[in-house]
């Protein structure tokens, strides 16, 4: 049997339609309409990843409500938030109260199936030893592929998966320009310019919040960002 | 017309004042005057009475030959020269004959003219000389009386001879002059006064057109101006007051008083004004003085005439004085029924004129003022009136301008909503109106964005189905080929779905990306250079011109989305320019403001559009092609609202010398946000 995934949607086609691809894909995944029938559930059993749409039947915020209960009942537990809301202030919304990612509806399921196994993994490698070989060192940065994690100064910087992608590509070729487009196709994330943007400004925020002489990620206005090398 | 024209002509209403005023003074000069003429009336007709009752020297009424009094000597010619001032008052005789009698200390003159042209003569003296042309002459003293045949048959003395046998004192003979010209003849004879006549007769017998008795003559009794009957009038006659004795024919048969200042201060005398004023405005009915001469032998008008009628009759004439005027009474003198002569009075009135001008420029001076006073207060009324209403219209418009918005910054309310009256009514109105165009507006706005996202939840049914069907099938190899091209063309169909969605929900997402932009320190030429590098490869075989100041540009800004609205000018301006064409990208300071501005070559704006350019969903493009990403007029907004987050305008404007438009970025520093 595989990792079990609990999918909170109230629009049952959607619900079906991922609850049976991600079974497909090899794991164990219930469905739940509402925010009660979700907690109900959760309170007998914690499953291994949830995916929270935002809008839960006449609750607008019934998914904000969800990952703030949860992350009072596992601080590890991954939260994805699947929404057809795309804003900025979802997003931030939704970061800040501890989703580990944020997706859009129209993320394909493949994007889906692959950001799942990417937090997987990353709490796989979590417990395993860190293996010298994927790791890139760029200064005070260090970047370990296989567990999705970056220290500075060796201290963590708690980014989401996207955001990990992201400066992943950056870090690959310290001083080479990305355009949006770019980061974008490598985070697997399809949005718009402007999200982009405020994903380089959060990231940035994290770093400074560690770190607050961080400037190594540099604005090359009309074109992209890049790692100052 | 404005409202303050319309009210100040609304103000002339209170013309209606003065004229009700003049009006009212007119009535009341009018009344005063009826009460003047019916006091003058009243003692008339008691001088009247008087005169009657001390038994004064009347003549007999009726019919008399009047005798002037003869003012230079006069020589009997049979010559009418000296009778000339006389002339006037001859009296007729007959058909065709004059006579004019007059006299002097000791002698009565007479003179005849008749008109005649076919004369048939014979002397006085000649048997058939009343068959001829002659004149009868008879003269009578008490009961008696005698005629006298005048003739003549060639001009010269002439001698009258008595028709009657001889009476006591009467002559024998009388001397008369005969002269004659082409058109008649005359006869001038004079009489002694010690003779006492009482009555005359003159008859006129023409043999060319015999009419009645040759011997008849139209016996009168004498009428004169009387030193006695004076006297009398002058004990009986008020004080300032001119009386004259009349015969009903108008003859002045004795005269008395002058018309006297009455009691006016020398200092009260109206002035030249004050005598216009009242000539022009209030003295109406007023006859001329011309007739009413105070040595005229006789008074023909027409109030005469009625007294000798009967009924006494008052008139208003000039006066002599400047602003006099003169009331004349007349009134019968009547003895046991019969009317023996016309008592008039005449008094000089200066009181009235004076009275009703006091009244009259009391009235003007304070309808004036009332006027003065009236026009100020409806002008300042109007002025009020106006202004509110002009910033009630600027309100609207500035509403209007702003898709029913009061303001950028949502001016709370309108303004005179607060008002009781029906400007404040019309405000409310106008309030309630514009919240719902801005609702309207509002929703209008909203319902892209509200649209898109209903639209999100079924494309990802419709996407998460074919990904579980294609995965489904594919992983039992039971994907028919045939089916495959479809299964593409509906990923292809949803992907462009997905994109419209996308499109439509764009504007609301970059208004709230643009609200929450922070602002950081830049130097704005190096985010204006960045950019215009970045273009240049998309520029292809156009060329991008970039013009900076030589220094930095510090700019408390928010350079992503600088850069984000250059994007949209840019792409904007790349597809309206030609190939091989020219674009010029460049930045400067406008006092404490940055401009940047993009210019590239194309064709210039429609007039049309050039106010609605950075409207939402406004665009110049033509319709998309098939399979193109829809274009939703969004560039240009963004553009705009980025200006408007740093406080500046965006603009755009065709080149002076029409070879391309420009559009201008104006942007001013950001607030500075405590940390």
């Amino acid at each position: 049997m595989g990792r079990s995934i609990a999918i909170v949607e109230d629009e049952p086609l959607i619900r079906a339609n991922y609850v049976e691809a991600l079974n497909r894909f090899g794991y164990d995944t219930r469905g739940y309409g509402s925010r009660q029938e979700a907690s109900t559930a959760f309170a007998m059993r914690l499953p291994e990843l949830v995916i929270i749409d935002i809008g839960l039947g006449d609750e607008p915020e019934g998914g904000f409500d969800l990952c703030r209960e949860l992350r009072a009942k596992s601080p590890t537990l991954p939260i994805i938030f699947l929404t057809a809301r795309d804003s900025d202030f979802d997003v931030i919304s939704g970061l800040r109260l501890g989703a580990d990612d944020y997706l859009s509806k129209d993320t394909s399921l493949h994007q889906l199936a692959a950001r799942i196994a990417a937090l997987f993994r990353r709490i796989e490698s979590m417990k395993a030893p860190a293996s010298s070989e994927t790791v890139i060192e760029h200064g005070p940065l260090k970047l370990e592929s296989e567990r999705m994690r970056i220290t500075w100064n060796n201290e963590e910087i708690p980014l989401t998966v996207t955001e990990f992608w992201m400066v992943h590509t950056l870090v690959r070729f310290p001083g080479h320009v990305k355009n949006r487009d770019q980061l974008m196709r490598e985070a697997e994330l399809v949005v718009d310019d402007a999200t982009i943007t405020s994903h380089i400004k959060r990231i940035r925020k994290k770093f400074i919040a560690v770190a607050p002489d961080f400037d190594a990620i540099e604005t090359v206005h009309g074109v992209g960002y890049r790692w100052r090398p | 017309m404005t409202l303050r024209r319309k009210l100040l002509l609304v103000a002339l209403c209170t013309l209606a004042l003065p004229v009700a005023g003049w009006l009212y003074v007119r009535q009341m000069e009018t009344l005063l005057r009826e009460g003047q003429a019916q006091a003058l009336v009243a003692s008339a007709r008691a001088v009247a009475r008087s005169l009657v009752v001390t038994h004064a020297p009347l003549p007999p009424g009726g019919a008399g030959w009047y005798v002037q009094q003869a003012a230079n000597p006069i020589t009997v010619d049979g010559y009418g020269d000296d009778w000339a001032p006389l002339t006037p008052w001859s009296q007729a005789l007959g058909k065709r004959g004059k006579l004019l009698l007059a006299e002097d200390r000791d002698w009565l003159y007479l003179y005849v003219d008749v008109r005649s042209t076919h004369r048939t003569r014979a002397d006085a003296a000649d048997a058939n000389a009343l068959a001829a042309d002659h004149l009868i002459l008879q003269l009578r003293k008490g009961g008696e009386s005698r005629r006298y045949l005048i003739a003549s048959s060639a001009p010269g003395p002439a001698t009258a001879r008595p028709l009657d046998p001889a009476v006591q004192r009467f002559p024998e003979w009388i001397a008369t002059q005969w002269q004659e010209d082409g058109s008649g003849y005359r006869v001038e004879l004079r009489l002694p006064r010690a003779l006492g006549l009482d009555g005359l007769g003159v008859g006129i017998y023409d043999a060319a057109a015999p009419d009645g008795d040759a011997q008849a003559a139209d016996l009168r009794p004498l009428l004169g101006y009387s030193a006695e009957l004076s006297h009398e009038l002058a004990q009986l006659a008020p004080e300032n007051v001119r009386a004259r004795v009349l015969a009903p024919q108008g003859w002045l048969l004795a005269r008395s008083g002058r018309l006297g200042n009455t009691a006016v201060p020398a200092g009260e005398q109206p002035g030249w004004f004050a005598s216009l004023v009242y000539r022009s405005l209030l003295a109406n009915q007023l006859e001329d003085a011309e007739p009413w001469t105070d040595d005229a032998p006789r008074l023909d008008v027409h109030e005469v005439n009625a007294a000798a009628g009967g009924t006494p009759a008052t008139l208003w004439r000039q006066g002599e004085a400047r602003g006099s005027v003169v009331l004349a009474a007349a009134v019968p003198v009547e003895q046991g029924g019969k009317v023996q002569g016309v008592l008039l009075l005449e008094q000089s009135s200066r009181a009235v004129p004076l009275l009703a001008n006091r009244a009259l420029l009391g009235l003007l001076a304070t309808s004036f003022g009332v006027l003065l006073v009236a026009g100020a207060i409806l002008l300042a009324f109007a002025t009020r009136l106006s202004l509110r209403l002009s910033r009630l219209r600027d309100a609207a418009e500035r509403a209007q301008a702003n898709d029913g918005r009061l303001d950028g910054q949502m001016l709370a309310r309108f303004p005179m909503t607060d008002a009781q009256d029906e400007i404040g009514d019309l405000a409310r109105s106008f309030e309630r109106l514009f919240e719902v165009v801005g609702g309207y507006t509002d929703y209008l706005r909203t319902l892209a964005s509200k649209l898109s996202h209903e639209l999100n939840t079924p494309l990802a049914i419709v996407k998460s189905s074919l990904d579980n069907l294609e995965h489904s099938l594919a992983d039992r190899d039971a994907l028919p080929p045939e089916a495959a091209p479809y299964l593409a063309r509906a990923r292809d169909g949803v992907a462009r779905l997905g994109t419209l969605v996308r499109a439509m929900s764009e504007a609301s997402r970059m208004e709230r990306a643009i609200a929450a932009a922070e602002p950081e320190d830049v130097d704005l030429a190096e985010v204006v250079r960045g950019c215009a590098d970045a273009y240049r490869p998309l520029a292809g075989t156009r060329s991008l011109d970039c013009l900076l100041p030589d220094g930095p540009l510090h700019l408390h800004c928010a350079p992503e989305l600088i850069a984000q609205a250059l994007d949209k000018l840019f792409d904007n301006a790349l597809s309206f320019t030609p190939e091989n064409g020219w674009m010029r990208l460049s930045l400067r300071t406008v006092g404490d403001e940055a401009e940047i501005e993009l210019a590239n070559q194309g064709e210039p704006l429609p007039a049309a559009m050039q106010g609605r350019l950075f409207d939402s969903l406004v665009s110049l493009r033509d319709k998309a092609r098939p399979g193109d990403v829809p274009h939703l007029g969004l560039g240009l907004y963004v553009v705009r609202l980025v200006a408007e987050r740093h406080h500046g305008v965006a603009s755009a404007r065709n080149l002076e010398d029409g070879s391309g438009v420009a559009f201008t970025l104006r942007l001013q520093g950001m607030p500075r946000q405590r940390l």
